[in-house]
């Protein structure tokens, strides 16, 4: 037995280094490699960027994750979390008043520990308004560092006192930015910053003061999670809200899960590209040895033994073939990392082995599964091919192979993606591309019976051809269609995720927002807008109230409950007071998803028990319970305003434009005197006008949020780069992929073209007739491709990207051009290496 | 009549396979009887039956009735492992088309049944034969490097490296012209004699033919004809006693 595993692998080994020196191997070698190169540079890449995307994204909630809660927590959870090796900060906020003098200002009080933030910096200015500058320090205790604003609203300067509740501290810098700020145009108060020490001293955290604890934590992601399994049977959901990077909602939030979502898309099509491509290759190897393997047979091999020469031969091929995917595939991604260093948040620095896991485990994955039913046909090789060349294997399947590799397929994309959902659509579109074409097939071999015969032109081989091998031509068919079809949708996908993020903040985004305008100020805060030729956005009535019931059926005051989270933190408010606002006109942005827009809706005077028509966003009236028809209350200063919902709408969060939960129809709020809020756009350039155009109302509170537009656009700019990158990455994978099928094909068309030629056809006839048989089912391919594109685009558009499905006719034309110009090229230049071979030479190779 | 064993002996086999228009049989009963060392041709057009003939007699295929016996092992009622094993061990084989093996170089392929067989010292064996056959000049070359004529004495070196104790040849000069053939087939009777070898030749070419102790004819699956040594025994034949 011993001399038999020997033996078996002396000779795999020297039929794996033959056939590797004589380029017999390349096309599965190439295969393999190329699956290994894809899945690692993909991964890879993906891991880097998300690590550091995760980091930035961590800088906004400043930790890794944050405990809110209402009250102080048991300190001995804080103690286990240390002692898990997690660091920790704390931060207590409320809204108090803060005083000077005469002068006094709600703010936004936010009291921190020595150890805040864990994540993301604390921006600091020289002069009010001026520019900022990160510090690593964080407020002492005696000491406040306050926001530009409240140096007007205190009228105070450095070392002046201002007092907090009871305490008296000093100002000592000018508060710029802090990582968890959060933007809201509905957060007016001004911030202040100061010691946690300080807390006991300002009193203003007794029984019954609306103050909010967060505890923050940052670490190793399995630490946090195993943390936050054991925190969780502890937290009550009424006081405690556990937040984690995952959680963020706000726009960068959603673009990175949307390119996170689309980095795993892309390197799942690259498996199944990777896929097909071994399962075309293994086939043809499996093919050449049918021979190779009868002779051993005749001479007196068991089966043990060449299955045991051809296993060993794989794994010699697998191995090689994951060596120099995984060198390619690191060099690769290392060359992009280092040529987008500058312009794309990259953690260079580091190595990641679950990349190089996947990698290597999708290569001997794809490798074995993919050869193991053309190895089963090679081993059901009989000895009798020997003497008869028209025995073929006696396993022959096309059901069991399909099924097999079917299989295959979903349990890999399965197994990498661990999401059912983007797993079966795409397993879901191949079946379907798959039915069709097969239907695709059999009418193309009806019209190649008649097109196909009485003539030696060109043509008439080209559909004599693919009437005589119609089986192959439909297995390559639907190879060459899935290939086009997935380079599509990672194409297309790409192209409308971009499109949708910078129509985001198309140019002209408003970078100022101006909120607690007056009635009395409107009219001439427009006429200043008009003077100064600026372009300005609608007035928005808002009055603050607070929700208390649906249906005359109280409801809870916190909402956001564990695990319920409805909103994002800038557009929190909800359950504390509810921002409501009151339109006859629908805001941009907004579509009415259910019921009527109250636009057209009349008052009657006659009628004082009329209901007044609300419309709400449907996101949230599914959070709440809240259906069409729901009598919705609210506490409004001493009055209480009832109002039925008579429209659903959507909401796109994405856009910087202020967005609200409830509107009314004004007849609800004639009464109530609002304050308004508007945005405009002001260029860069034109920035010093801002003082001028401000002047005249000093009451106003006016937000510059061009910092956070520039980090917004900053950070869609390198995700979109990296999409491009992925792009160019499946691109080059699905073409070589379409030249292995096309190499694989010549092999089976040797024998007609060396037939041909003997009959002393013109080569280049012959070349003509196989490259139309090629443009044909180039043809036909990116018809199909483009068919189940549409499907497929349409199912992980609206089910898995949240985005709004559309039909792409450009590509049911640029498809099949495509795929006729590439699958042509490839055919002529397959078919050009063949007959440049002269007619003896060509025999021999059948041999 | 001699007393030695027979090499082959084969009662009433007959070969039948499945076709769309029912059950058709190639062979009809043939029985024969090979002594060792013997040589023999069986000759026939093409289509005759003399392929399948040999197919069996080799144990690459199964018969559909009848009793095959190769060096008294009975080869009708073996699996095909076993039918492997009695092949490494006692058989050779020489095709038409040579069927060397492209990824193995001329030594490699010569070393193959050895190796195979778990013989001694494959390599030195195969240099050896290599030499006889006149090629040790080619042992590093592959088989699309070598012309036909090599690549047949390549197959010759290869068929008797484990010294067998019958060797099949399907039209062993059917793919060379005439020099090479001429070349071809004075080393394999040379080699054959040399070793003593059984050879079962199959051929359509009468020359080649006479150059066997004796000849069988193939005529639509049935032996109809039969060399001066041959005597037909109940519509069958027998095979007569080495002259």
């Amino acid at each position: 037995m011993q001399a038999s595993n020997s033996m078996a692998t002396s000779l795999a080994w020297r039929l794996f280094k033959h056939e590797a020196r004589r380029g017999e191997l390349t096309i599965i070698l190439l295969a393999i490699v190329l699956s290994v190169t894809s899945v690692l540079a993909l991964s890879l890449f993906s891991e880097r960027l998300q690590q550091a995307l995760t980091d930035r994204s961590a800088e906004f909630i400043a930790a890794d994750s944050q405990l809110r809660s209402s009250s102080p927590v048991d300190q001995q959870w804080i103690a286990e979390a240390q002692e898990r090796g997690l660091s920790t900060a704390f931060q207590l906020s409320a809204r108090s008043m803060a005083f000077a003098g005469d002068n006094l200002s709600l703010s936004d009080l936010r009291a921190v520990d020595s150890q805040y933030p864990l994540k993301g910096q604390i921006k600091l200015s020289d002069i009010p308004f001026g520019q900022a500058s990160v510090t690593d320090q964080a407020p002492q205790s005696g000491e406040a560092w306050i926001d530009s604003r409240l140096f007007q609203l205190l009228g105070v300067d450095i070392g002046d006192n201002i007092d907090v509740g009871d305490a008296t501290l000093q100002i000592s810098k000018i508060l710029n930015e802090i990582p968890d700020g959060g933007f809201s145009v509905f957060d007016t108060e001004p911030m202040i910053l100061m010691s946690s020490d300080d807390i006991a001293a300002t009193n203003i955290a007794g029984p019954g003061s609306r103050v909010t604890y967060k505890y923050y934590f940052a670490g190793d992601s399995g630490d946090i999670n195993d943390y936050y399994d054991w925190l969780r049977p502890q937290l009550d959901r009424e006081i405690h809200r556990w937040q984690s990077i995952e959680d963020d909602d706000s726009p960068i939030g959603r673009s990175v899960a949307r390119a996170e979502e689309y980095f795993l898309l892309a390197s799942l099509l690259a498996i199944i590209l990777a896929a097909v491509s071994i399962a075309v290759a293994a086939q043809r190897f499996s093919q050449r040895h049918f021979d190779p393997v009868a002779v051993m047979k005749t001479l007196g091999a068991s089966k043990q033994l060449v299955r045991k020469i051809y296993l060993i031969q794989i794994c010699f091929i697998t191995a090689l073939g994951i060596v120099l995917g995984v060198i390619i595939g690191y060099t690769l991604q290392e060359l992009v990392v280092s040529l987008l260093a500058d312009s794309v948040p990259i953690a260079l620095d580091t190595w990641y082995w679950r990349p190089l896991g996947i990698a290597v485990f999708t290569g001997i994955t794809c490798a074995l599964l993919f050869s193991l039913y053309p190895l089963l046909q090679l081993f059901s090789v009989p000895p009798l091919r020997v003497l008869r060349k028209d025995i073929d294997a006696t396993l022959s399947s096309r059901a069991l192979q399909f099924l097999f590799s079917g299989s295959a397929v979903f349990l890999l994309m399965l197994f990498y993606s661990g999401d059912l959902l983007i797993s079966s659509i795409l397993f879901a579109s191949g079946i379907v591309l798959v039915a069709l074409l097969l239907g695709m097939t059999f009418l193309l071999i009806m019209l190649g019976r008649k097109l196909g015969s009485g003539g030696m032109g060109s043509w008439t081989l080209a559909w004599a051809r693919i009437r005589r091998r119609a089986m192959g031509n439909s297995v390559q068919l639907i190879s060459f269609a899935i290939t086009i079809m997935l380079l599509l949708v990672v194409l297309v996908m790409r192209n409308d995720m971009i499109k949708q993020w910078r129509d985001q903040l198309p140019e002209g985004t408003p970078n100022y927002f101006i909120a607690n305008i007056t009635e009395s100020q409107k009219d001439g805060l427009s006429t200043q807008f008009d003077d100064f030729n600026i372009e300005y956005d609608k007035f928005f009535p808002v009055v603050r109230g607070r929700f208390v019931s649906i249906n005359d059926e109280k409801i809870r005051t916190d909402i956001t409950k564990e695990g319920e989270e409805v909103a994002d933190e800038g557009r929190q408010g909800l359950g504390r007071e509810a921002n409501l606002t009151w339109s006859t006109e629908l805001q941009k942005g907004n579509e009415i998803t259910d019921g009527e827009w109250l636009g057209d809706w009349q008052p009657d005077p006659s009628n004082s028990e009329q209901v007044i028509p609300l419309s709400i966003v449907n996101d949230l009236a599914e959070n709440l319970g809240i259906k069409m028809g729901d009598e919705l209350t609210f506490n409004v200063g001493s009055e209480v305003i009832t109002a039925t919902v008579t429209s659903m709408r959507s909401v796109d969060w994405q856009t910087l434009q202020p967005n609200f939960f409830f509107v009314l129809h004004p007849k609800a709020m004639e009464n109530f005197s609002p304050t308004y809020i508007t945005s405009f756009h002001l260029d860069e350039s034109r920035k010093s006008e801002i003082s001028m155009l401000m002047a005249p109302f000093a009451s106003i509170t006016l937000f510059d949020v061009d910092a956070r537009i520039d980090q917004l656009r900053e950070i869609i700019g390198q995700v979109s780069m990296a999409v491009e990158f992925i792009l160019v990455l499946v691109l080059i994978a699905g073409g070589l992929v379409l030249i292995a099928q096309v190499q694989a094909s010549m092999d089976e068309r040797l024998q007609e073209l060396a037939i041909l030629r003997t009959l002393g056809l013109k080569g280049r006839r012959i070349r003509f007739s196989v490259i139309n048989e090629f443009i044909i089912i180039g043809v036909v391919a990116g018809l199909m491709a483009a068919l189940a594109n549409e499907f497929s685009l349409y199912m992980l558009q609206s089910r898995v990207f949240q985005m709004p499905p559309s039909l792409h006719m450009e590509y049911w034309a640029i498809a099949p051009i495509a795929g006729a110009i590439v699958v042509g090229i490839l055919g002529a230049f397959g078919c050009w290496r063949l007959l440049s071979l002269n007619t003896s030479a060509l025999l021999r190779k059948m041999v | 009549m001699s007393n030695t064993p027979n090499m082959i002996e084969t009662k009433s086999v007959t070969k039948k396979v499945n076709t769309s228009e029912g059950s058709l049989q190639i062979l009809h009963p043939i029985s024969f009887e090979v002594k060792p060392g013997e040589t023999i041709a069986i000759i026939g057009a093409s289509g005759s039956g003399k392929s399948t003939l040999l197919g069996l007699l080799a144990g690459l295929d199964e018969v559909s009735g009848g009793e095959i016996f190769l060096d008294g092992e009975p080869l009708h009622r073996m699996d095909e492992e076993a039918r492997a094993r009695l092949r490494g061990e006692k058989v050779g084989f020489i095709f038409q088309s040579f069927m060397l093996v492209q990824s193995l170089t001329a030594l490699e392929n010569i070393m193959l049944p050895a190796e195979i067989a778990g013989l001694d010292d494959p390599k030195g064996r195969a240099n050896k034969i290599l030499k006889q056959v006149g090629l040790e000049h080619r042992a590093h070359h592959f088989p699309n490097q070598l012309s036909g004529g090599e690549q047949q004495r390549v197959a010759i070196a290869r068929a008797f490296i484990t010294q067998p104790k019958i060797l099949f040849a399907d039209e062993p000069t059917g793919n060379l012209d005439s020099a090479n053939s001429e070349k071809v087939e004075d080393l394999l009777f040379a080699m054959n004699e040399d070793l003593q070898t059984t050879l079962v030749l199959v051929t359509h070419d009468d020359e080649l033919a006479k150059r066997c102790q004796r000849q069988l004819r193939m005529t639509a699956g049935e032996l109809v004809e039969v060399s001066p040594q041959l005597k037909v025994v109940e519509g069958s034949m027998q095979a007569g006693s080495k002259q």
